[in-house]
């Protein structure tokens, strides 16, 4: 049982985050999700001062509410400075990140008080947090349920969305000759961006997440032009990951979050090899003949 | 295309479900324990005897805050008859892991430092509050957790109960003497010497307990990062007092008391690095530095040693 509760987590996050992430990578975003990993700093550290406490529940509070500020100031500064998103993405955590640097050396300097021992959980715990309420809920850990309704809330807005963000991602002239609000999905997108990435860092930390927004979709990116397919494979290739990672950690006795995270790296190397559209081994000339 | 990864991701998932191994891999009879950090799973052992296996999640030189869990050790814990912890957030997030867990019926799960008088505790933050959890570095507080340890084994396995108590009665004679020994050693050092300079805040309970004025670097967690004006501070701190050695830590980067030996030679004052303290961790299992006793020996002549 503990196998498949593992599977199933690592799974749930790799659809939520292979769903938004495929939009991430196409708006050149894709390092939102190690934006808000740091950004989330200084609301820990408001949290904490606020609730005298570390544990789960205000840490998530405080992540969730930077993370939402985190990609509100990303797209203020994309959108009204034209900044580049890069540009606009590192200013932001950095920036944020510093701020929760200073804010915890200056107030909580002797505590001990950072993402990873408040905030971020550890998928190989995930069958042990178990819920005692005496209800049908026992039956599986608070994570799983937890993920379940982040993934059907994430599925059912790209499912609703899909037009909208489609056209917003792809042409934003068009959209907005169509009367389509090309902020509003993106603020609905980086909304649901930012709570599943706060809910899944609690869930199984933060490296897993950060792998599973990007790798999964870039690779799907490698093998289609179409927005649907990609959907698709990107959702394949983060299961088969979190699949394939965990035996690799069963085999090598290490940790789960990093096996997958490196299964997907390496099933992206592989798609780059052998992709039928763009991969290097299928060119019929090599692009350089220097070593 | 599609279609076929997520029938092979499918079949996948499947045999998964289908094939279950049970661990039968435990000793017959004996008291599984679990302990996360090295110095809890002495306890245990010292404590249990040969009724009981202990195992634990941090080996030598893992550093708590940084501690991150295989697939291993969730079958430990799995197997487990019983967990220690040492608790006050010293596991972070893990804690409440094991909060959760204690609330089922079939295992035993214990954060021995939890029980101690919240007066005899460090306060560091009165947010809160919160406290120092390294309880370690007073041997007189720590021996309180060997008792801790043994009235709950008597509880749960009163079978063994006078066993437990034996050991635990011998094990306060040794810690005892262990106690006096420091002390002794301590006050070898001349008194305006009596400072550790160490890089992180681990030694808050044997500089008050012994009488050595403690300065860590680096805070209660080994993530924050030394300030500026710290560095400084220490440096003046250093020079002013003619201290003649500061000392690393097994379980944390050299690299910031590297910066403080340098600033003092700027200022012309030689001080050596004393040598290498157990902190958060304590050192290879089979040597002496793997056992408490032999952890605290081994920071008490390095520390007198560079000091006297």
């Amino acid at each position: 049982m503990d196998a498949f509760l593992i599977i199933l987590t690592g799974s749930l996050v790799a659809i939520c985050a292979a769903l938004l992430g495929s939009f991430l990578v196409l708006r050149k975003m894709s390092m939102v999700g190690d934006a808000i990993s740091h950004a989330v700093l200084p609301g820990l550290v408001v949290a904490y001062l606020v609730s005298g406490s570390r544990a789960s529940l205000p840490m998530l509070v405080g992540a969730a509410l930077v993370g939402m500020l985190t990609t509100f100031l990303i797209e203020l500064f994309h959108k009204k400075f034209k900044l580049q998103s890069d540009a606009s993405i590192g200013v932001t955590f950095t920036f944020l990140f510093a701020l929760g640097v200073i804010m915890v050396s200056a107030f909580t300097g002797k505590i001990d008080l950072d993402q990873d021992c408040v905030l971020h959980g550890e998928i190989a715990y995930v069958p042990l947090d178990i819920l005692v309420t005496g209800t049908v809920l026992d039956h599986l850990p608070y994570t799983v349920w937890v993920l379940l309704a982040a993934t059907i809330i994430v599925v059912g807005f790209v499912y609703i969305g899909f037009k909208g963000l489609k056209i917003t991602t792809f042409d934003e002239t068009y959209a907005a000759s169509l009367g389509i609000s090309t902020a509003f999905w993106h603020y609905a997108l980086m909304s649901m961006v930012s709570l599943t990435t706060v809910v899944s860092f609690e869930a199984v930390g933060a490296i897993l997440v950060v792998a599973f927004f990007i790798i999964p979709a870039a690779s799907a990116y490698l093998l289609t032009d179409q927005l649907k397919k990609m959907l698709f494979l990107a959702c394949g290739f983060g299961v088969l990951s979190a699949v394939l990672g965990y035996y690799l950690a069963a085999t090598i006795n290490g940790s789960i979050a990093g096996s997958m995270a490196t299964v997907a790296g390496c099933l992206f190397v592989i798609t780059f090899l052998f992709s039928p559209k763009q991969g290097l081994l299928k060119r019929k000339k090599p692009l350089s003949t220097k070593a | 295309m599609n279609l076929r990864i997520s029938i092979f991701a499918c079949l996948i998932l499947l045999t998964t479900i289908s094939c279950q191994r049970n661990s039968t891999e435990s000793a017959e009879g004996l008291i599984k324990i679990v302990a996360t950090t090295g110095m809890v799973a002495d306890a245990a052992q010292a404590i249990g005897g040969e009724y009981v296996v202990v195992e634990s999640l941090m080996g030598p030189g893992v550093d708590p805050h940084l501690y991150k869990a295989t697939h291993g050790d969730l079958k430990l814990l799995r197997n487990a008859d019983v967990i220690l912890y040492n608790g006050l957030h010293l596991e972070g997030k893990m804690a409440e892991v094991f909060e959760k867990m204690a609330q089922l019926p079939d295992k035993v799960i214990h954060p021995v430092a939890e029980f101690i008088p919240k007066a005899a505790l460090k306060v560091v933050d009165p947010n809160g509050p919160t406290y120092d959890p390294h309880i370690w570095f007073d041997v007189v507080l720590w021996a309180a957790v060997y008792k801790e340890i043994g009235d709950l084994l008597s509880h749960s396995y009163p079978e063994h109960a006078d066993y437990f108590k034996a050991n635990v009665e011998g094990k306060q004679a040794e810690l005892t003497v262990l106690d006096g020994w420091v002390q002794q050693e301590i006050n070898s050092i001349p008194e305006a010497q009596r400072i550790l300079i160490t890089a992180h805040d681990a030694f808050e309970y044997f500089g008050a307990a012994y009488g050595i004025q403690v300065k860590g670097l680096q805070g209660i967690s080994t993530l924050s990062e030394a300030g500026l004006r710290d560095v400084k501070e220490l440096v003046d701190l250093i020079v002013d007092q003619q201290i003649k050695a500061v000392f690393v830590e097994s379980s944390v980067p050299v690299r910031d008391i590297n910066a403080v030996v340098k600033g003092c030679k700027e200022k012309g004052h030689e001080v050596a690095i004393g040598g290498t303290l157990f902190s958060d961790a304590m050192g290879e299992a089979g040597t002496e530095e793997g056992t408490y006793e032999g952890m605290v020996k081994s920071n008490v002549n390095t520390i007198v040693n560079a000091l006297r």
